[in-house]
């Protein structure tokens, strides 16, 4: 998730956390029922939840472009040789 | 820092402390509610009355309680407790509470109700203060919530006279 895909999770599940409760207590109230205002706020809960925990396409609109490296320009990694030919040449150094 | 957990775990604490804020304000609406309770309780007959051989009066009441606390209901109530009492003075105490039934209603619809039953918990004084005495019939209720405060009230209906001699 990128750092604009944060930003809407948190917005996201703070303003529909909030909605659903609103309409949870208004319809609990009107309807007289305790049971209806827990049951919507509960399912309201868990549709916030598959909406803005799992790391979903839509949070990763705006991803973060590194600038290239100079440095690994400058010093390129050494090649690597062939063991065989590696372990000749240390030897004949010793001696 | 940012990860699934970190979001699930922000979630759940943000849901929580809105339902304790909705259940608070739920607890807030019950104070919009001003119920208007009616009771009447008849002494429709005195079975016996007598004097225990350790000395205390007691007496037998075959009772009728009719009672419409269905505007103590409110949708934040769990149950209403309900219970009538004896209430009479007496030279050592200024108020003597003897319970002489008692239920538990569970919905709105059982909220109106009228009955006719002998005293379920005995009528018994500490002594030998019955006879010809006054005292009052009180039925006592007290609101049990879901959330918030729990309310207590009570209608009093005096007037009740029990015999001169036992019998």
């Amino acid at each position: 998730m990128d750092w604009e895909g944060q930003k809407l999770s948190e917005h996201l599940m703070q303003i529909m956390l909030v909605m659903f409760a609103v309409v949870a207590f208004s319809t609990g109230y009107m309807m007289d029922s305790f049971r209806n205002m827990l049951l919507i706020y509960a399912g309201g809960t868990v549709l916030t939840m598959l909406i803005t925990v799992p790391d979903w396409p839509f949070f990763n609109h705006h991803p973060l472009n590194w600038l290239a490296s100079k440095e690994a320009d400058l010093n390129p990694k050494p090649k690597i040789q062939p063991p065989t030919l590696k372990r000749k040449t240390s030897k004949t150094s010793i001696k | 820092m940012h990860s699934f957990w970190y979001r699930a775990n922000a979630l759940l604490t943000f849901a929580v402390t809105i339902l304790a804020l909705m259940c608070a304000m739920a607890s807030i609406t019950d104070h919009l509610n001003v119920p208007q309770p009616q009771a009447d309780v008849q002494v429709s007959n005195i079975n016996w009355f007598r004097k225990q051989p350790n000395g205390n009066d007691e007496v037998s009441l075959t009772l009728t309680i009719s009672a419409d606390l269905q505007s103590t209901f409110t949708w934040n109530t769990k149950q209403v407790f309900v219970f009538l009492a004896a209430e009479y003075e007496t030279p050592k105490n200024s108020l003597n509470q003897v319970s002489l039934w008692d239920g538990i209603i569970p919905s709105k619809d059982q909220a109106k109700f009228s009955i006719q039953t002998t005293n379920k918990y005995r009528f018994i004084d500490q002594g030998s203060n019955l006879r010809g005495k006054e005292f009052n019939l009180t039925l006592h209720w007290h609101v049990m919530p879901k959330t918030g405060r729990m309310f207590a009230d009570k209608i009093v209906m005096p007037g009740f006279g029990l015999p001169q001699e036992y019998r």
